[in-house]
């Protein structure tokens, strides 16, 4: 099983091989509140690390979601059309948002691990 | 002093309260080098006796419309305002509150508004709607702006014969951004010219903007501009009468993206251009692209049907620069008003208010096409208003207007090479009498 | 729901005839149009006039207004809006006007637009103005086109413009549809613009700041004069938001405070009704270098004759089809000419009072987000509150069982929990002890009663419409059975 990292922009990603999946923090969705809509790409699209990856909207709030990786969009979560409370309800499971073939797998940015993520926030706060 | 009930007994126990000896203490803060100090030059004040002669006075050298046989129209028309619609919008319980953004106090305006964007739906046949934008024009400006966000395109098609002024506002509204607007010639009939159209579509264009019916009044070739446009990842924009609604197709049945109008002829006076209210209107897959307040229908805590503004985070109060627009207030008062008159007239008498005008329109083209002296130069096909031609257009109707007539809107002054041009228009409310009053006048002027 | 939905009350063949049929014979629509071109069924209800009225009058009464609730909603000025405008400016001599009617047939309109930019020019210090935008947000977006246009003709791109922290939201939504990148500007912790950090940001680059004086937290700017220094050393324009124009009427001008383009909002300021959420108006005022940039016609005046003056040699265009909200500007207009100048001098002194009032009395129960005197209107914070359990929006729907509007919630954003409270001038010192002795009720209430704050309010139609659904399934519409 590999390990979930986080970035400073709060999306959480894990790497399996060249795919990397790509979510909120459940800090991140703790702070937009019930989220109401999700904008995803389509699969097909290419992202680049750090530019918009999608838009979530809470009704109190709308939020970018970066990519932390570049490649291309193999897969969205097309559940979360419907049902956009399984990123509050289950962050880093139902509520996935995109799968992405990494294009250069032998130059994967630095995250951060759960712990360094947790003091990071602790400390933004 | 007038509106402040506080006495000057309430003022001093409050400033004993606030351990302040004057009031000029309230103004501390502000440093005293910037203070007023000498009296303004400003009117000294009036009892409401005193400013009701004052303001009426000022509205005698007005000559309202009650003195004339008007045929003025070009984008605000005089239609029948029944009595009943302004008893209900007087109700201050409507006039004096402010945007519902709580739903517990405003289940009223709320309900009014979804009403409303029900109407707007029934008639054009889209999908969704906002709670208003300001006006027509500002409302085609805001339709640009989306389908340029849609499309990711920088290129706009406009026919030059969607009103002037429209125009000018878009053009205010793009000023700076990099967007290029391109206008697209009407033809001999007064028509969109299609081949121009055809020749300037290209990739890069993400709108065409077309009214219907257009300035001139003429219902545009529809199919042969659909034909035109299928198969292109090209928004259609319209922008439209919503009283020629009760007769004319809806626009989502010829496959407009967007459409936008002043919703000024339901119910709504002229007032000298303003207040009226914006109509903007579009397909459910570009609701979260709509600027402006949406009211939504949902549940209350015991599961009761209730409503609330709703999709908020497209607002400039959530997303700032990122909003969809700016908009904040808009012209919900006269939404309202606009639910109220469809309510009013229903399904028969709007029906009867389109196709009285549209008849009295006609019958005022047929009695002019009798006149020598008056050419008719564009398409037969319009809804309540056409284009007329006299030589010496200024002369003529300034000797109407000395008999009381009020022929209709020059277009020289937008459309230079119109001179001689008349816009006229009939809507319900002329008689047949009113009508041929204005035949017999002109036709002693043409005859001169 | 209270009330059925109009379209649930259409009973078929009902109706009222409104109008007569102008001519014998009338031909249906295929005489004159081609089929092709023409709707078949129109779907709407049918009525009766008593229908109709019951059902908006039953509306009507689902709301609170100023009329009928104290409505102390922050920055949104909800003052008593004088019944003699309504009158006036319902009258047919401005209603019944086409404004392509020809110019010596209006001169009352086009005198009434000139007395008026002549009081606001008094009152500002600003040179000229026009009365095309339809709200404050439809100004803001004018004076930036102005600035922009300034800065343009200058062929100086300039491409940012600085916002503080605590402006209204319409601030960089409006810049940004200018084409300028927005830059935030913090606050210090006296809740004021942060001259250091300004100094830092102001560069060529910079257009201007907008700035709202006083401040969404109701605080004079005070270091005004050194704002307005740091920019103009730069080239860059200052923008005033006067929707907090209210205390400073007679007081100061927004001119002399180095201020180069404003708005004023007629529908907050000069007490003109805010219609459910509009029509408003703005007038945008600028300083005389900036008047060739203002939007197309201004109305002059030779010989007593008013007209439309078209030759600017720099204007940006129209904003606005025709001359703007006009009904708006005489009520605007009719109660300026009311107050005259010690009139609004009191108003603005009685909006200060009673806004520091509800200060003072409340600042043990609540936390006021400054320690200074406040302007027209005072910022709390309900942080003590949130740790008991009850939320600035618990303590806001709790008011309404007790009658009051609920202020301003969560505004600005650098105040946690806030509640934004503008009482206004026209509100007597009896409402504002009721006020704040509710206040305190509630505050009371925190401790003792928790759940009955939570579930507020109790008494109301409907309560607490659930949002999220409302967003997740949008429901935005009439749908026929079957639909």
């Amino acid at each position: 099983m590999a390990e979930v990292k986080f970035t400073k922009t709060h999306e959480w990603v894990k790497i399996e091989g060249e795919i990397a999946t790509v979510g909120i923090t459940n800090h991140a969705q703790s702070e937009l509140g019930d989220i109401v809509f999700v904008e995803l790409p389509s699969a097909g699209d290419k992202v680049k690390s750090k530019e918009q990856l999608a838009t979530i909207e809470s009704t109190k709030a709308a939020a970018e979601v970066y990519a932390p990786i570049s490649g291309e969009i193999t897969e969205i979560n097309s559940e979360l059309s419907q049902n956009p409370q399984f990123i509050n309800e289950d962050p880093y499971g139902k509520g996935w948002m995109v799968k992405i073939k990494i294009d250069n797998a032998g130059d994967i940015p630095e995250f951060m691990d759960e712990a360094s993520y947790n003091n990071f926030i602790e400390k933004e706060t | 002093m007038p509106y402040i009930l506080n006495t000057p007994a309430q003022i001093k126990e409050i400033l004993k309260e606030l351990g302040l000896s004057s009031e000029e203490e309230l103004f501390s803060q502000i440093p005293e080098s910037i203070k007023i100090k000498e009296e303004l030059f400003l009117p000294g004040g009036m009892s409401e006796k005193e400013v009701s002669s004052a303001v009426r006075r000022i509205g005698k050298q007005n000559r309202n419309l009650n003195e004339f046989n008007s045929f003025l129209g070009a984008g605000l028309y005089d239609h029948y305002i029944p009595s009943a619609l302004k008893h209900i919008i007087n109700r201050s319980e409507f006039y004096t509150a402010y945007t519902p953004y709580q739903p517990e106090c405003s289940q009223g305006v709320l309900q009014a508004i979804y009403e409303y964007q029900s109407f707007i739906c029934l008639l054009t046949g889209m999908d969704v709607t906002n709670a208003s934008m300001y006006d027509g024009a500002t409302s085609l400006a805001e339709s640009v702006l989306m389908s340029l966000r849609i499309t990711k395109k920088n290129r706009i098609l406009i026919a030059k014969n969607v009103h002037p002024e429209y125009r000018d506002v878009l053009r205010t509204y793009i000023k700076y951004l990099d967007y290029k607007l391109i206008e697209v010639p009407y033809n001999k009939n007064g028509l969109l010219d299609t081949a121009s159209l055809k020749e300037l579509l290209d990739s890069d264009t993400a709108s065409v903007v077309i009214q219907n019916p257009n300035f001139f009044g003429l219902i545009e070739d529809i199919p042969e501009i659909k034909s035109i446009l299928k198969d292109i990842n090209i928004k259609l924009i319209v922008v439209l009468n919503p009283l020629s609604l009760a007769i004319l197709k809806k626009p989502s049945e010829y496959g407009a993206d967007i459409v936008c109008a002043d919703g000024q002829p339901l119910g709504g006076d002229m007032s000298f251009g303003g207040p009226t209210f914006g109509i903007i209107a579009t397909k459910k897959e570009y609701v979260r692209q709509l600027p402006g307040r949406i009211v939504g229908r949902t549940k209350d805590l015991e599961g009761k049907d209730a409503f609330c503004l709703t999709l908020q985070a497209r607002e400039q109060h959530i997303r700032r620069q990122n909003a969809t627009s700016n908009i904040c207030s808009n012209q919900s008062l006269n939404a309202i008003a606009a639910a109220v008159y469809l309510s009013l007239m229903g399904k028969d008498g709007l029906h009867k208010a389109a196709i009285y005008s549209l008849n009295n329109a006609h019958y005022l083209y047929n009695e002019m096409r009798k006149i020598k002296g008056v050419t008719l130069p564009f398409s037969n096909i319009f809804f309540n208003e056409f284009v007329w031609h006299i030589d010496s257009a200024k002369d003529a109707a300034e000797k109407l207007a000395k008999e009381g007539i009020l022929a209709g809107v020059e277009l020289h002054k937008f459309y230079p090479e119109l001179s001689g041009c008349i816009l006229s228009c009939c809507t319900e409310k002329k008689t047949k009498q009113d009508i041929d009053n204005f035949i017999t006048a002109l036709k002693n002027i043409a005859h001169e | 729901m209270n009330e059925n939905l109009i379209f649930n009350k259409s009973v078929e063949e009902r109706g009222t005839d409104f109008i007569n049929s102008p001519l014998k014979d009338i031909k249906t629509p295929e005489h004159f149009i081609p089929k092709e071109m023409l709707r078949d069924k129109l779907k709407l209800p049918s009525l009766g006039e008593l229908d109709v009225i019951r059902h908006y009058t039953k509306l009507s009464r689902l709301n609170f207004g100023v009329d009928t609730h104290f409505y102390p909603l922050g920055s949104c000025t909800m003052k008593y809006n004088p019944k003699i405008n309504e009158d006036l400016a319902h009258m047919e001599d401005f209603t019944y006007l086409h404004p392509y009617q020809n110019e010596n047939l209006i001169q009352g309109a086009l005198a009434v637009i000139y007395e008026l930019e002549k009081i606001l020019s008094e009152l500002t210090g600003m040179k000229r103005f026009t009365f095309q935008p339809s709200a404050g947000a439809h100004g803001e977006f004018a004076g930036m086109l102005i600035i922009k246009a300034f800065h343009t003709l200058n062929s100086n791109r300039r491409s940012k413009v600085l916002i503080p922290d605590s402006a209204h939201g319409t601030n960089p939504a409006s810049a940004a549809m200018c084409g300028y990148k927005v830059e935030v500007i913090k606050s210090t912790k006296d809740g004021l613009v942060d001259t250091d950090e300004l100094k830092s940001k102001v560069d060529a680059e910079t257009a201007a700041l907008m700035l709202t004086n006083p401040n969404t937290l109701g605080l004079f700017e005070e270091r005004i004069m050194d704002i307005s220094q740091i920019l103009h050393k730069k080239g860059a324009l200052l923008y005033y938001d006067g929707a907090n124009f209210n205390p400073l009427m007679g007081i100061v001008k927004p001119r002399l405070m180095g201020f180069d383009v404003m708005h004023l909002n007629l529908h907050k300021t000069f007490s003109t009704p805010h219609g459910s959420g509009g029509p408003g108006a703005a007038a945008v005022g600028v300083s005389d270098n900036l008047v060739d940039f203002l939007p197309v016609p201004l109305v002059d005046k030779k010989e007593n004759t008013y007209y439309f003056n078209y030759s600017l040699k720099h204007s940006i265009g129209k904003i606005k089809p025709f001359y703007g909200n006009f009904l708006v500007f005489v009520k605007a207009y009719s109660y300026l000419l009311r107050l005259g100048r010690n009139g609004l001098k009191r108003a603005a002194y009685n909006c200060v009072l009673n806004a520091n009032y509800i200060r003072t009395k409340l600042k043990r129960e609540f936390m006021p987000a400054s320690d200074k005197m406040c302007m027209h209107e005072v910022v709390f914070s309900c942080a003590k509150q949130k740790e008991r359990g009850a939320s600035a929006l618990d303590i806001a729907k709790r008011l309404i069982d007790f009658g009051i509007h609920p202020p301003t919630m969560y505004f600005p954003h650098i105040v946690r929990e806030a509640l934004m409270i503008e009482p206004t001038e026209t509100e007597s010192k009896e409402t504002l002890d009721y006020f704040i002795d509710t206040m305190i009720k509630i505050n009371e209430e925190t401790k003792s009663d928790l759940r009955n704050i939570k579930e507020a309010p109790h008494n109301t139609p409907v309560r607490r419409p659930d949002e999220v659904r409302a967003a997740r399934f949008p429901d935005l519409r009439w749908k026929e059975h079957g639909e």
